[in-house]
């Protein structure tokens, strides 16, 4: 079972987040700043670290700078809602993901399995949240700032799902993914059936890449279910 | 009371006063002018006729009268005039000279010293300069009468053409000084008036220049002391909201975690809808909040893809208004823009378009003239024409029926017109006159 720590400074918070983890088979240890999650941290491991920007003391960003240090263990992050500046500094400093505060659980659980799945990959398939591109067929993804370039350099718009859904493809070029793996991506995001909002995703992901969806070259429909990104993506 | 004719700018009516002034001015002085030339004509004229007509008296009076008539004979030849002796004073159509004018010609006739038993005994004028001629008659002392014709030029006022010439270029040249001062001087108020309207657009609009004449300077500096505290006070406003919005959103994400633990599904999911109302309503408060200090950069996009992204959204959100959704323009353009807030300020359009008229149209196309136009349009019941400016205004709410089964703060027209004026765009509603209400965006392409 994962076990998953949680540094909030809010106690209600705190307890109904780790109760609700908890329900969903995730072991959790919820403390209240960064004095309390170095305590915890020697005394534990850890295989996921869900992480308020806002504590009372050492801040956020300085702790995960600390456990970044320590170890390359997944960090999601709450943010401020909407705040872009914190957003892109803490994608930078290596958090894995960010949710808005106010959270919907579920899509907090959705993408906490996520990040679990994708920290259960071989290390060189991980992407480095600190790495500011990766570029294929001459798009170029950022992923501290959750943008598509098109090979103008125009930023081209991508929904969350759409997003999610590119950057687990990009960051495992030439390797099938099954329907399964991308629906944990999707699932929290959308409403109505996850089957067709995939089928949806990949077909808008198309047109956007430009991609014929008759004769797909970038994005391939594997047989029996499940897509691949052939291309080679090189990492800057 | 309103002439017709009468300007309505301030330069104009200046400039109008002015030179009403100046033409005044100018035709008095002429008048003075001309006047002033008639009558030192009218002197010489007279000088010269009593100098004239005595000359010739002297002459036919000092010789026998019978010899008179060989020196009359002489004296035709004298240019304009014409001399006749005869034995009665001189009959003529002509009117009575004009007293004024006989008595200037009598009197220079005295100055010329004769003897006293030789002057004429009477004198007779008719005619004058107006008639362009003049008869003097004059009695001489054996009984006979000189009858004298002289030529005399009517008078002219204006002695040169050159004159008017330059009395012409001196008078364009006053008027032309004139509209010049004034456009110079109204200038400031143009100034002051598009700085007013600048700061309705955008509280943040740069400070006018305190300089020029003192007055202006003034003015300008009160302007600028108004728009300061017009600019503090939107900025207390924001923040005291913002401050509102922040503090909202630990409640609500403890509210959203305790939904998680209801036992009834279906007051869970209502539970659920409310919060994410509630949050929207947040968001849209924050939003408002970050769009008075805009700081995201300007970067190049893919406009039709955002708009079409915006569409995605719109029917992954509302599935049921999915075959009522569509874009129509060109596929690529790059454009440069602040891209979240962009997408925030076309968002909240088809959000409204849905929301309110149950479908979502957006074209994007490129007149001429250096803009880009986007129209979101719906198939809704439009908006009361008295309302098309009003809803821009924030926390305005439009008729109340609409709003309480949709909810929302307010908020999304204000922070839609913020963004799209930001970018030195506009945003503007227009009831179409097929049904359903059409938005109309314009950005600088």
């Amino acid at each position: 079972m994962p076990h998953i720590l949680v540094v909030d400074d809010d106690r209600e918070i705190r307890d109904l987040l780790a109760r609700f983890l908890e329900r969903h088979r995730l072991r959790v240890t919820a403390v209240r700043d960064g004095r309390e999650a170095r305590r915890a941290w020697a005394n534990g491991h850890y295989h996921l670290v869900v992480l308020d920007l806002m504590l009372p003391g050492e801040s956020g960003l300085d702790l995960a700078r600390w456990m970044r240090g320590q170890s390359n263990v997944p960090i999601v992050m709450l943010t401020a809602m909407g705040e872009e500046t914190d957003r892109i500094i803490g994608l930078e400093l290596g958090a894995d993901d960010y949710v808005p505060k106010p959270f919907n659980p579920r899509e907090l659980l959705a993408r906490i399995r996520a990040v679990l799945r994708r920290a259960g990959d071989a290390p060189e398939q991980r992407t480095d949240p600190a790495a500011r591109t990766l570029v294929f067929s001459g798009w170029t993804l950022e992923p501290a700032r959750r943008r598509l370039l098109n090979p103008e350099g125009a930023e081209v718009a991508l929904t969350g799902g759409e997003y999610d859904l590119l950057l687990a493809l990009v960051e495992r070029a030439n390797r099938v993914l099954t329907r399964d793996m991308l629906l944990d991506l999707l699932r929290g995001r959308q409403a109505g059936p996850f089957d067709r909002a995939i089928d949806v995703a990949v077909s808008r992901l198309r047109r956007k890449l430009e991609d014929d969806g008759r004769h797909a070259q970038l994005i391939k429909t594997v047989r029996g279910g499940g897509y691949v990104l052939a291309a080679t993506v090189d990492r800057r | 009371m309103r002439l017709p004719l009468w300007p309505r700018s301030l330069a104009a009516r200046t400039a109008a006063v002015l030179l009403i002034g100046l033409a005044v001015v100018q035709a008095t002085g002429l008048t003075i002018h001309a006047l002033d030339r008639i009558e030192l004509q009218r002197l010489a004229q007279a000088r010269d006729v009593a100098a004239r007509v005595m000359s010739v008296y002297r002459n036919v009076v000092n010789v026998d009268a019978a010899q008179r008539a060989a020196v009359l004979a002489e004296m035709h030849r004298l240019p304009g005039m014409q001399v006749d002796l005869s034995q009665d004073p001189p009959i003529s159509d002509l009117p009575d000279t004009p007293r004024p004018e006989q008595r200037l010609v009598r009197v220079n006739m005295n100055v010329i010293p004769m003897p006293g038993p030789l002057r004429p005994h009477e004198v007779h004028m008719f005619g004058g300069p107006y008639w362009g001629r003049m008869i003097v008659g004059l009695h001489l002392p054996e009984g006979d009468w000189l009858n004298v014709t002289v030529r005399v030029d009517p008078p002219r006022p204006w002695h040169s053409p050159t004159f008017l010439w330059a009395f012409v270029l001196m008078t364009a040249a006053a008027a032309l000084l004139t509209l010049w001062a004034v456009r110079r001087m109204t200038a400031p108020v143009a100034t002051l008036a598009k700085a007013a309207e600048a700061l309705g657009r955008d509280v943040n609009a740069p400070p006018l220049p305190e300089d020029g004449p003192s007055e202006v300077a003034t003015a300008a500096a009160a302007f600028n002391t108004m728009a300061a505290r017009i600019r503090r006070f939107v900025q207390d406003r924001t923040e005291m909201l913002t401050a509102i919005g922040h503090d909202l959103r630990t409640p609500i994400t403890r509210l959203k975690l305790r939904a998680e633990f209801m036992e009834d599904d279906e007051q869970r999911r209502k539970m659920l809808i409310d919060l994410e109302e509630l949050e929207a309503m947040v968001s849209a408060t924050l939003a408002f909040g970050r769009d008075a200090k805009s700081t995201e950069p300007v970067s190049p996009l893919d406009l039709p893809e955002l708009l079409r992204t915006i569409l995605d959204e719109a029917t992954d959100a509302w599935p049921e208004v999915t075959e009522k959704v569509a874009y129509e323009g060109p596929s690529h353009l790059t454009v440069r823009a602040r891209p979240l807030s962009l997408k925030r300020a076309l968002a909240n359009l088809v959000a409204n378009a849905v929301n309110y008229g149950g479908s979502a149209r957006m074209r994007l196309t490129l007149p001429a003239n250096g803009t880009l136009v986007i129209e979101v349009e719906d198939d809704g019941p439009g908006i009361a024409p008295q309302e098309l400016d009003r809803v821009f205004e924030p926390f305005h709410r439009g008729e109340p029926s609409r709003n309480r089964e949709t909810g929302g703060v307010g908020l999304g027209l204000p922070i839609a017109r913020n963004i799209f004026r930001a970018h030195g765009g506009d945003v503007t509603l227009a009831n179409r006159p097929t049904g359903g209400l059409r938005a109309t965006v314009t950005l600088p392409a």
